[in-house]
């Protein structure tokens, strides 16, 4: 993939460049936010690593002018905000702003890793019609869910939860938030429901590594797929 | 020094000049009204004189009163005075009447009135010349003071009654009248009161009397100068918090970078420190930075937040700090509105649930309960790990107090932070144990919506 870094601070943008490079992507670093939008509007870039205290135009105004510009075909660029302040204005306004994600600084790398590849992959999942997860794919438009190639029978709403699930991989998913993304119009559908739907999934899933782990009095979070070893 | 009540000190500064005003009128409506009272009974007592003189004879061998008994009984009879009189002839002899009735000082030209004593009492006399043949004979009459007496008593009495009635009117009006007169000052104060700490507006000087247009103005300049200052010290947060989190984003970067590759021995252990120290001064940071936002002054405007909302966006953080720890950290979520600033309650909560996982062992549970107890709004966060001694709870809300013996590397600043806070938004903070007596439990009650 290839990713770009808008970051004033020279240790920090070279440290971030590094570690996604360590993860297989092609990097570019711009400390200035003109920059920024003349190459993305000149080249395709998977996903934006922003920074919002920038010199002469800000994070939020680099946001406002990428959003601003036409949609590329494989849909819309993904932007990653990074901020050194803690104002929940801020945090308020690149989302309003159109950003997919928000980090505080200082953060842990390995977090910044996972959600940069939660970002790629629901960027993706919006273009194709195939959810990878581990061992797990889902054919979105046939429907059809393979585990290690096997055909994996899925009941409807086990279907959708497990869908919710895997657009936020390694992120907690609250029960009503499942509830709301999974029930139709005029659906009574308690936490109850979920938690069965849940225990189906996770024997279906869990012989081949794939863990749901659940969140006590909260919901649930699809974790990461680690290769067994 | 004591406040000082301005109707107390206003009262103080009238009582006086009024008793001296009431003294002074009860005075000036007193004597001219005694006077021809006492006039008129002196002149009664000189028509007695006069009676009695004509009763005056000389004969060859002197002078004497023949005076019936009849007239006698007449003249003295009195309702409530004892009458006395005494007739002297021309040098001054007994002739008839009370013998050692006291004359007045110089022999009487016309009829003199004058007070004296006789047979112990006070009495007012007069004495009066009376023709005896060719020679000026003299008679004394006097009376006892008891009518005289009781009328200047009435003649008190009418008139400060009056007089009273009006100062105490008075006083009553000045008490009631301050307190009108004072009204745009408490409105004025309680304007002020219903504000909250951040609220650093100009008073509206419209409806305010003219006389405290100086205070409103003065006020308003001095509130001018603290939005000001306010709003200094939050752009100096503002880029502290960035001039420090940049660069510790950068090492942070470079320290998980190094570690990521092998390493030999010695090398790897003091990496794993300054990775360490640099989480840890991230954190101190912050709660620098939350403990001065917390100060009166520099709070930002408060608002509606739900504690539960707070806590659900802050839950994937946390839950992904307890799992790097083993712990097991749970929720029991209900709506908590409460009014606040929702970057310290944020900060507040954060502190409590690092606390709970930080202190809790391996395996550990921790629970984060948000809900309304008796219409009050509610946090607490609960573990199960060694607890707070009953002693300690006091002295943990100390900036920089870590319990002794405590594993870990905290600044000792968080509860102190939370306390702050709690207490900015006018919340108690209980410090307790947790179900069945074991590990900690801190519960951060609101006041009611």
């Amino acid at each position: 993939m290839r990713l770009l870094i808008v970051e004033d601070d020279a240790p920090l943008a070279s440290g971030l460049r590094r570690i996604l490079e360590a993860e297989g992507h092609a990097v570019d670093v711009t400390s200035r936010g003109e920059q920024a939008v003349l190459a993305a509007s000149q080249e395709r870039f998977d996903l934006v690593i922003l920074d919002i205290g920038l010199p002469q135009i800000d994070g939020f105004e680099v946001l406002r002018r990428l959003r601003a510009q036409p949609r590329q075909a494989s849909g819309p660029l993904p932007v990653l905000v990074l901020t050194a302040r803690d104002a929940v204005d801020d945090r308020v306004r690149g989302l309003d702003l159109g950003a997919d994600d928000y980090m505080v600084k200082p953060f842990a790398m390995p977090e910044l890793t996972a959600r940069v590849r939660a970002l790629l992959r629901r960027s993706q999942a919006h273009g194709g019609p195939r959810i990878v997860h581990g061992p797990l794919t889902l054919d979105t438009v046939a429907r059809r869910a393979f585990l290690r190639s096997e055909p994996l029978e899925l009941a409807a709403r086990e279907w959708a939860v497990l869908e919710v699930l895997l657009g936020r991989v390694e992120k907690i998913v609250s029960k009503e938030s499942i509830i709301q993304a999974v029930a139709g119009w005029g659906d009574e559908l308690s936490p109850n429901a979920i938690e069965v739907y849940v225990s189906r999934l996770r024997s279906k899933l869990e012989p081949a590594g794939i863990k749901i782990r659940t969140v006590r009095g909260f919901g649930y979070m699809l974790e990461e797929y680690k290769e067994e070893s | 020094m004591p406040a000082r009540s301005l109707r107390a000190h206003l009262l103080r500064l009238l009582l006086p000049p009024i008793a001296a005003l009431l003294v002074l009128g009860a005075l000036v409506a007193y004597y001219p009204s005694i006077e021809p009272a006492t006039r008129a009974y002196d002149q009664a007592l000189v028509d007695v004189g006069i009676s009695l003189g004509s009763y005056l004879r000389a004969g060859s061998d002197g002078y004497r009163v023949e005076l019936p008994v009849a007239v006698d009984q007449v003249l003295r009879r009195d309702a409530y005075d004892k009458v006395y009189y005494r007739v002297l002839g021309p040098d001054g002899e007994q002739i008839a009447g009370d013998r050692g009735l006291p004359e007045p000082d110089a022999p009487p030209e016309s009829s003199t009135s004058y007070n004296t004593v006789y047979e112990g009492q006070k009495v007012r006399a007069v004495a009066i010349p009376a023709k005896c043949g060719l020679s000026l004979c003299r008679v004394v009459v006097a009376e006892t003071m008891v009518k005289r007496n009781r009328l200047a008593r009435d003649i008190l009495v009418s008139t400060l009654l009056p007089e009273m009635l009006i100062a105490f009117a008075t006083l009553v009006i000045v008490w009631f009248g301050v307190k009108r007169g004072l009204g745009p000052l408490a409105r004025l104060s309680d304007e002020i009161k219903a504000r909250s700490p951040g609220d650093l507006r100009s008073i509206d000087a419209a409806g305010t009397p003219e006389e405290t247009r100086p205070l409103v103005s003065a006020l308003n300049d001095l509130l001018g100068q603290l939005s000001q200052a306010s709003s200094h010290q939050q752009r100096f947060l503002a880029d502290a918090a960035h001039q420090l989190r940049t660069p510790l984003a950068g090492l942070r970067a470079h320290t998980e970078l190094a570690l990521a590759k092998p390493l030999p021995e010695p090398a790897r252990s003091e990496l794993e420190q300054v990775h360490a120290a640099t989480i840890r001064t991230a954190r101190l940071a912050n709660q620098l930075l939350a403990l001065a936002r917390a100060e009166p002054g520099a709070r930002g405007d408060a608002a509606p937040v739900d504690l539960k909302g707070l806590v659900e966006a802050e839950a994937d953080a946390w839950v992904h700090q307890a799992l790097a720890r083993d712990v097991d950290l749970g929720f029991d979520l209900a709506p908590a509105p409460v009014h606040g600033d929702p970057f310290l309650l944020r900060e507040a909560l954060a502190n409590l649930v690092h606390n709970g996982i930080e202190y809790t062992p391996r395996g550990g549970r921790v629970t984060v309960r948000t809900g309304e107890s008796g219409g009050q709004p509610f946090v607490e966060v609960e573990d199960d790990g060694p607890g707070i001694p009953p002693a300690e709870r006091e002295r943990v809300l100390e900036r920089f107090y870590r319990v002794p013996g405590t594993p870990g590397t905290g600044s000792g600043l968080g509860l102190a932070i939370v306390r702050e806070i709690a207490a900015g938004h006018g919340a108690s903070m209980v410090i307790g144990e947790g179900a069945g007596e074991k590990g900690c439990r801190v519960a951060i009650t609101f006041p009611r919506g």
